[in-house]
């Protein structure tokens, strides 16, 4: 279990010294990963809050839909997103095949039904005397609509925090369609699988570790904003 | 008489194809404060919300001003605003609970100002409670919140949803002051739900009894709800607790409410007092009609309250104080059914 305090040692070491490598990893990582939920949180909100605030005819199973694709593993979208960017593909002619961009399309496929279905659920908590609140302040249609929004924001930022984490630790994706090329597509946790698979323990817990602060960093802030509001 | 200021036309609402209420026509004048009485299920609330233009109606019309009024019409809703039975407050801070109507009206200017006077209105200092989050608060300092949110858009109609039914006295206290206040000050017409009957006959121009979504009577009639049975006499009534009988003409169904709005009292039960049925029972509270200027006596016959109206000099001559036990008398005739 040396390796275990090895690996806290040389994640302060990476971290301190500045490594070139490392910081190439985690710059990688936070980048796409801000892609991909930026894109994930504005198309999923949108389309969460109406899947949660409104009734209508397909409702049911569409909200199934959604809860099934929250689950969906990470290697079938990356064969997925693959099949789609590569040369025979018909996204081919992009060029987005081991590009950041395009981890960022899996990653995006990954998180956004995370976000719509837990906006939804959010939504869906809410108490239904806010309505009749808001209304009976003189609220018209649009105000009644962005105010339920953001009386649901602490549901929606639990979700979008729930799907920031699924992002930042996948690995299928980040290694089917980035490739897990070094200075380019090398994302924390393509860098951890590529470790292991040498025997350099130290260097993945250093990486994990280095990805589990950044986690709690965010999730720091997300409090703070909370706390805030 | 004054315009009317909200009107109802043959009314109707539904929920999941039952009726729950069945206005033809209701009326309320501008400044007038109008009671509404009546059992849980009556339709108290589905007819605030309603008024409070929170739902549509399943048929009829409700207007405001003399013109159609319906969810986010741009003619009522800044005029019109309900305070709901529970206190909810948004996730934001008391300033920002109580300035969010101002805010949905465009309001900039002066809002400090009119939040602070808003919020001393219910005894609440903006310097101790401005700042709060909505978390930090009692239930009754919630309800007060939730009324100077309402106060400070000078409403023309505020509709109150039994007020005081889950706050502390003091808080209750409050809360009818202000809402008194501001029929006073600024002409609102009050239209207000509660079980507090006594205060109702004391502040309201008009009380309206409601019983399964029908206003069928003042408020001042004496309604006494099944289930009825056989008695041993072979008429029908219900047993008390202190072992006596209210007896009854035959009811419409075993579950239908009785209305006596003709008991009469006698200090000593005599027969000569008229009656066929002669109850004993205490007077627990007196209360005053400020617009008629009679007053009711609550006597406590058994386990059930009734209200009989009196005049002043019957009142004196008989000595009516609460705790005294007197005698409550009323024709078998006279019971209507609903």
């Amino acid at each position: 279990m040396d390796f275990l305090t090895e690996g806290f040692f040389q994640a302060f070491h990476l971290l301190i010294s500045g490594n070139a490598e490392t910081y190439s990893a985690i710059w990688a990582t936070v980048k796409v990963s801000s892609y991909s939920i930026g894109s994930s949180l504005v198309i999923g909100i949108p389309l969460g809050f109406c899947l949660g605030y409104f009734d209508f005819g397909g409702k049911k199973p569409l909200r199934t839909i959604v809860d099934t694709l929250m689950a969906l593993p990470t290697v079938f979208i990356g064969l997925l997103v693959y099949a789609f960017l590569s040369n025979r593909g018909p996204l081919g002619n992009f060029g987005l095949l081991f590009t950041l961009p395009g981890i960022a399309i899996g990653q995006t496929i990954l998180s956004l039904p995370i976000v719509i279905g837990l906006s939804a659920t959010a939504v869906e908590g809410m108490d239904k005397k806010l309505r009749i609140t808001i209304m009976s302040m003189g609220a018209n249609r649009r105000q009644l609509f962005l105010s339920t929004l953001w009386e649901s924001r602490h549901g929606i930022l639990a979700g979008a925090i729930a799907a920031y984490g699924r992002v930042m630790t996948e690995v299928g994706i980040s290694m089917m369609v980035g490739g897990n090329i070094k200075w380019h597509t090398r994302t924390i946790t393509t860098a951890i699988a590529l470790e292991t698979n040498k025997g350099q323990f130290g260097m993945g817990v250093a990486l994990g570790l280095v990805l589990l602060a950044i986690a709690f960093g965010v999730n720091v802030s997300v409090s703070f904003l909370r706390r805030r509001g | 008489m004054d315009k009317p200021i909200c009107e109802i036309h043959s009314l109707k609402h539904s929920y999941a194809g039952k009726t729950v209420l069945s206005i033809e026509h209701l009326t309320i004048v501008p400044a007038s404060i109008v009671g509404l009485i009546g059992p849980n299920g009556s339709g108290k609330s589905s007819l605030l919300r309603l008024l409070g233009l929170a739902e549509r109606p399943t048929k009829g019309e409700i207007r405001f001003n003399g013109q159609p009024a319906e969810p986010f019409s741009d003619e009522a809703r800044f005029h019109i605003t309900l305070l709901p039975q529970e206190p909810f407050l948004m996730k934001r801070s008391v300033f920002g609970n109580v300035s969010y109507g101002l805010k949905l009206r465009g309001r900039n200017k002066n809002v400090d100002q009119a939040v602070n006077q808003a919020l001393s209105q219910v005894g609440l200092p903006f310097k101790d409670f401005a700042h709060r989050p909505w978390y930090a608060l009692s239930g009754g300092e919630a309800q007060r919140v939730a009324l100077a949110a309402r106060l400070v858009l000078s409403p023309k109609v505020l509709l109150l949803d039994e007020p005081t039914a889950s706050v502390d006295a003091a808080s209750a206290q409050l809360i009818k002051a202000a809402a008194f206040r501001a029929r006073q000050q600024l002409g609102t017409a009050l239209i207000v739900a509660s079980h507090d009957w006594p205060w109702l006959y004391e502040i309201c121009d008009e009380t309206l009894h409601l019983f399964k979504g029908r206003i069928f009577g003042t408020g001042h009639e004496t309604m006494i709800f099944g289930p009825w049975r056989k008695l041993e006499s072979g008429e029908c009534g219900k047993n008390l607790s202190d072992n006596q009988q209210l007896r009854v003409s035959v009811p419409s169904d075993k579950d239908a409410a009785a209305i006596i709005d003709s008991l009469t009292i006698s200090e000593d039960g005599a027969a000569t007092a008229g009656g066929d049925v002669i109850l004993r029972g205490t007077v627990s509270r007196l209360s005053l009609e400020r617009k008629t200027g009679r007053i009711f006596a609550t006597v406590v016959v058994g386990d059930l309250p009734l209200s009989v109206g009196l005049t002043r000099q019957q009142t004196r001559e008989q000595k009516i104080f609460p705790g005294k036990t007197i005698f409550i008398h009323y024709e078998l005739g006279q019971i209507k059914w609903i």
